[in-house]
């Protein structure tokens, strides 16, 4: 299964990507999310399952089914939008609480053992270098989280240029 | 001086950005301090006022997924919208990750040094700390002794800048306590017993989830 995680609303969204592969997971704002409170129930109440009410407390099983994920963020400071950022906070169910040594540094044991395929694509119109090499590396970090073993990530100032990036969803 | 300090743990009761700030206290005592709670705030104008027109502002905050959690970050974002009344603001910043290296906030320090630059505020230093969720177990111990030793130095070099308005490398610190200790005890001391008073069986937190609704 493709996800593709998104910031955009419906009216910049529909011109871009008018046709989705009907294997395609959409992960957009609805404005219902809530912010993760660091409660750890995903992990020592209901393990795998976030425990907040709302439609975006199962991502850790959506994941699960990831063999491409596509995101598509405004570019904050390196770092992605609020909306992007919350749902990869709300995504570490799909990893254990047990830690692991990887290349000399403790990360997360991961629940699923889906290989995922990772293409991040930051848009905005003022993103500084610097903000893109912290962008950069957020990136890397987070493949090495989520055990990626395959990742792009682009750069574009306007919608119409990212379009051109994002391959087939 | 005015200092406000901004608690960017998205938990309302007790956290490890909670028990930093604490541990921060003592050493910047004497000087004007309003502090919030990211969590608990509701954007209102008198709210974002003192912030703005403060001399010092020092974010505590956990790291999630490798950065600034999303109720942070659209804090952050707000306040840039609103600008400063002051110009000459430093920021000072004491990230806290569950991972056992310090090392792994450098990340967040450098979003927060984008977002300065960005709102036109002076980076002062950020003071990334590893093993966040071990802390509250040593809070008892005196800063600078036993595992909180390599903690209370790096805090007081910290203050030392923001007293002083100066610019400092960063600084990433993990207790003083060894790593491998640290993983058997994770699991033994704390997600264990959680579960366990949740009612659950160690396997079970393994598990899959099967059913996607």
């Amino acid at each position: 299964m493709n996800i593709l995680i998104h910031d955009l609303s419906n009216e910049q969204f529909q011109p871009l990507f008018p046709r989705i592969d009907k294997d395609t997971c959409i992960i957009s704002d609805t404005g219902t999310i809530r912010h993760c409170t660091g409660c750890f129930g995903c992990w020592i109440k209901t393990p795998g399952k976030c425990v907040l009410k709302d439609e975006y407390n199962n991502m850790g099983k959506i994941l699960s089914k990831a063999e491409k994920v596509t995101i598509i963020s405004k570019c904050f400071y390196g770092c992605y939008s609020p909306f992007v950022k919350n749902v990869l906070d709300r995504s570490i169910p799909w990893m254990l609480p047990f830690f692991k040594i990887k290349n000399n540094e403790t990360h997360h044991k991961r629940r699923y053992k889906n290989n995922i395929q990772l293409a991040v694509h930051f848009y905005g119109e003022n993103t500084t270098e610097e903000e893109k090499e912290t962008a950069g590396k957020l990136v890397k970090a987070n493949c090495i989280n989520f055990y990626v073993k395959n990742y792009e990530i682009s750069f574009s100032k306007s919608l119409e240029e990212l379009c051109g990036k994002v391959s087939a969803i | 001086m005015k200092i406000c300090i901004i608690n960017g743990s998205p938990k309302a009761g007790k956290s490890t950005s909670g028990l930093l700030i604490g541990y921060l206290m003592p050493f910047i005592k004497g000087n004007e301090i309003i502090t919030y709670n990211v969590c608990k705030m509701d954007f209102s104008q008198i709210q974002f006022s003192p912030i703005q027109s403060s001399d010092v502002l020092i974010f505590a905050f956990p790291l999630y997924i490798d950065s600034i959690n999303s109720a942070l970050l659209r804090f952050l974002i707000e306040l840039q919208k609103r600008g400063f009344k002051n110009k000459n603001i430093n920021v000072y910043c004491i990230i806290n990750n569950g991972f056992y290296e310090g090392r792994q906030n450098h990340i967040a320090a450098s979003i927060m040094q984008n977002w300065c630059k960005a709102a036109g505020l002076a980076y002062g230093q950020t003071l990334g700390i590893g093993a966040g969720e071990m802390l509250p177990f040593f809070k008892d111990i005196p800063l600078g002794h036993g595992p909180n030793k390599s903690i209370g130095i790096a805090i007081q070099k910290l203050c030392q800048n923001i007293l002083s308005l100066n610019q400092g490398e960063d600084l990433f610190i993990s207790p003083d306590w060894p790593r491998f200790l640290w993983k058997i005890q994770a699991s033994l001391c704390f997600w264990y017993p959680r579960a366990k008073k949740n009612g659950l069986k160690i396997k079970k937190l393994k598990m899959f989830v099967t059913n996607c609704t």
